[in-house]
């Protein structure tokens, strides 16, 4: 039984992640954005569910009053309606998705607008301190998400027996995971790609070549973003609440930053890797934390081993790893293959 | 005579230097148009100024009558001038292939249609376009590795190859056949006299005169910022200006015994 949630747990966060650190590959690996604001984009889609969702269905069932205690009783009044009747959840579920995705990409864009002439340092603090004020905000104001109190997201799965809730659920985000790194590869595997690194080379040979640099830069965060978002928005109905504090940027953008470095810029399948390996490491860290303490006669609290030994990783990697686990590799399209095919036979 | 390219007394400030004073040139159509000049003439900052990436503080750029003066240098290059760097820019962890790839316009490179794959015959084309060239300056063999691995000489080829590969109306180079050997160089130009022909026309800036001159069609000398001669081969090599300027006092270098 432990064992089964332990697979669990990993199969949750690896789809979690897998969305995160998927889109943030796409604007810092292939376009060497560096976003210190991801976890921001995943907050976007937790408001979504959270803030704009509950609203709506406030809205619906004549619902007045504080968006704390609201959730609660639009919470249970929702699960009831959708034990009943499974294709409103699946549909709340659906269209939260859609809509997290619209408002991700929309504030990708309006953030990184004023932004997107910065060099790459400055440009990253300043995405870390639009994130940390939205975070900020969003913790200590109570009318939004309920700051510190949080507020309930209702169980789009409400039909499914409880003891079967959580397979289901991470079977969900594993196809949402699926269907995002698909996405993302396609359109990676493409003159896109290829563009978004030969920006991140030399910004100034690809203006001189005609690519409007600072517009490629906005709609590549926005892609990436609506995204992120997607992430967001499963984990609030994952955790059927949502608070900000859930959203740090440790969490949300330091360890994706770290699993794509880990993983290998630049290269997709390098970001499977990289997420793979930390989750697997993190929530075995997670579980069996007491245990390494108690036998490694560590001299500090359990809960800081993990920070300390993903900081030592991080070191490690960029020292004496850079590339990751899995090379960049120049993009392939169908008819450079055919070029290879005709050099070989030249041959 | 149809004049491509045009500036009128185009002047850029440094903070009260005038790296260029007043600057007239026209660039005649299908034509090779070379600048010459001692180091610090002010030809590269005209460069970057006509390829928007220096803003002019004073005057005038017209490009086939159309003014596109201080508009982006990717605006620029849309009007149909593309441009090279004296240090050879590539793209260091593409490939030599990618590098040229990258100097046309892709329906793919949009988000939205790379997802529909709207860019697979475009792409068929420029393929086949670039290794052709990488063939011609003898990079082929080179084609899948990364940029950053070649040599100096290479890179000043594929800076050049990447020029000739995008679609323009006006090419602009500075220093392209500085650090190539002489049989490659001679080749080069070759290439462009051909594109000549095909309705491209260059403007280039360049030291190696033993080799580029027997190709131009028209000279402008520049000192200081200023266009101090302008005319064909033969008339500017007799210009006492331009001899004392640029090409060296040779008679006082023989009375002082050098």
């Amino acid at each position: 039984m432990a064992q089964e949630y332990l697979i669990l747990d990993i199969v949750i966060w690896f789809g979690l992640y897998l969305i995160v650190c998927i889109s943030l590959n796409v604007e810092y690996g292939f376009g060497g954005i560096p976003n210190f604001g991801r976890a921001l984009a995943v907050l976007i889609g937790a408001i979504t569910v959270g803030g704009i969702v509950n609203r709506i269905l406030m809205a619906t069932f004549g619902v007045s009053g504080g968006i704390v205690e609201a959730s609660g009783l639009v919470k249970s009044v929702t699960n009831e309606i959708i034990a009943a009747n499974p294709a409103i959840g699946i549909g709340i579920l659906v269209a939260s998705l859609l809509l997290a995705a619209l408002l991700g990409a929309i504030t990708g864009a309006l953030f990184i607008l004023p932004s997107a002439k910065l060099s790459e340092d400055y440009l990253a603090i300043t995405l870390l301190a639009i994130s940390e004020v939205m975070f900020m905000v969003s913790y200590y104001n109570t009318d939004m998400i309920g700051g510190y109190y949080g507020v309930s997201v209702p169980n789009v799965l409400a039909f499914v027996p409880g003891e079967q809730r959580l397979s289901i659920f991470a079977l969900i985000i594993l196809l949402i995971a699926f269907l995002a790194y698909l996405l993302v590869d396609r359109v990676t595997n493409s003159p896109y790609g290829r563009l978004l690194r030969a920006i991140r080379e030399n910004e100034m040979v690809a203006e001189a070549y005609g690519k409007n640099v600072m517009v490629v830069r906005i709609k590549t965060v926005a892609f990436g973003s609506a995204i992120a978002a997607l992430a967001g928005a499963l984990y609030a109905y994952y955790s059927v609440n949502v608070i900000a504090s859930s959203f740090s940027r440790v969490e949300w953008t330091f360890y994706p930053f770290l699993m794509i470095l880990l993983g290998g810029l630049a290269n997709n399948k390098g970001v499977i890797a990289g997420v793979l390996a930390f989750v697997t490491v993190k929530v075995l860290l997670m579980v069996y934390k007491f245990e390494i303490t108690a036998a490694l006669h560590l001299p500090f609290e359990a809960v800081w081993l993990e920070y300390i030994m993903f900081g030592i990783l991080m070191l490690i990697i960029l020292i004496y790893k850079p590339e990751g686990l899995i090379k960049e590799k120049p993009i392939m399209t169908d008819p450079i293959k055919r070029l290879v095919d005709k050099i070989k036979k030249a041959k | 005579m149809k004049e491509i390219l045009k500036t009128k007394n185009l002047s850029k400030f440094f903070y009260g230097l005038k790296a260029l004073d007043r600057v007239n040139i026209n660039v005649e159509k299908d034509k090779l148009t070379l600048i010459i000049g001692p180091n610090g003439s002010g030809k590269t900052t005209l460069i970057n100024v006509i390829s928007g990436f220096y803003k002019a503080d004073e005057g005038q750029i017209l490009f086939n009558g159309m003014d596109i003066t201080n508009k982006p240098p990717h605006e620029i290059n849309w009007h149909g001038i593309v441009r090279t760097f004296q240090v050879p820019q590539p793209l260091k962890k593409l490939t030599v292939l990618e590098n040229l790839l990258i100097a046309e316009q892709n329906p793919g490179e949009r988000i939205l249609n790379s997802l529909l794959k709207k860019w697979v015959k475009k792409e068929e084309e420029i393929v086949e376009k670039a290794y052709n060239y990488l063939e011609f300056l003898g990079l082929d063999h080179l084609w899948d590795s990364e940029a950053y691995k070649l040599s100096g000489g290479q890179l000043k080829l594929l800076e050049i190859g990447r020029a000739l590969m995008a679609n323009a109306k006006l090419i602009v180079m500075d220093e392209p056949i500085a650090g190539v050997n002489p049989v490659l160089a001679n080749n080069i130009l070759d290439r462009i006299t051909e594109l000549k022909k095909q309705g491209i026309t260059f403007l280039i800036v360049e030291h190696r005169l033993d080799i580029i001159l027997k190709y131009v069609d028209h000279v402008y000398v520049m000192a200081n910022g200023k266009v101090i001669a302008e005319g064909g081969a033969e008339e500017i090599l007799n210009n006492k200006e331009v001899i004392e300027v640029y090409l060296g006092a040779t008679d006082e270098a023989v009375k002082c015994g050098v």
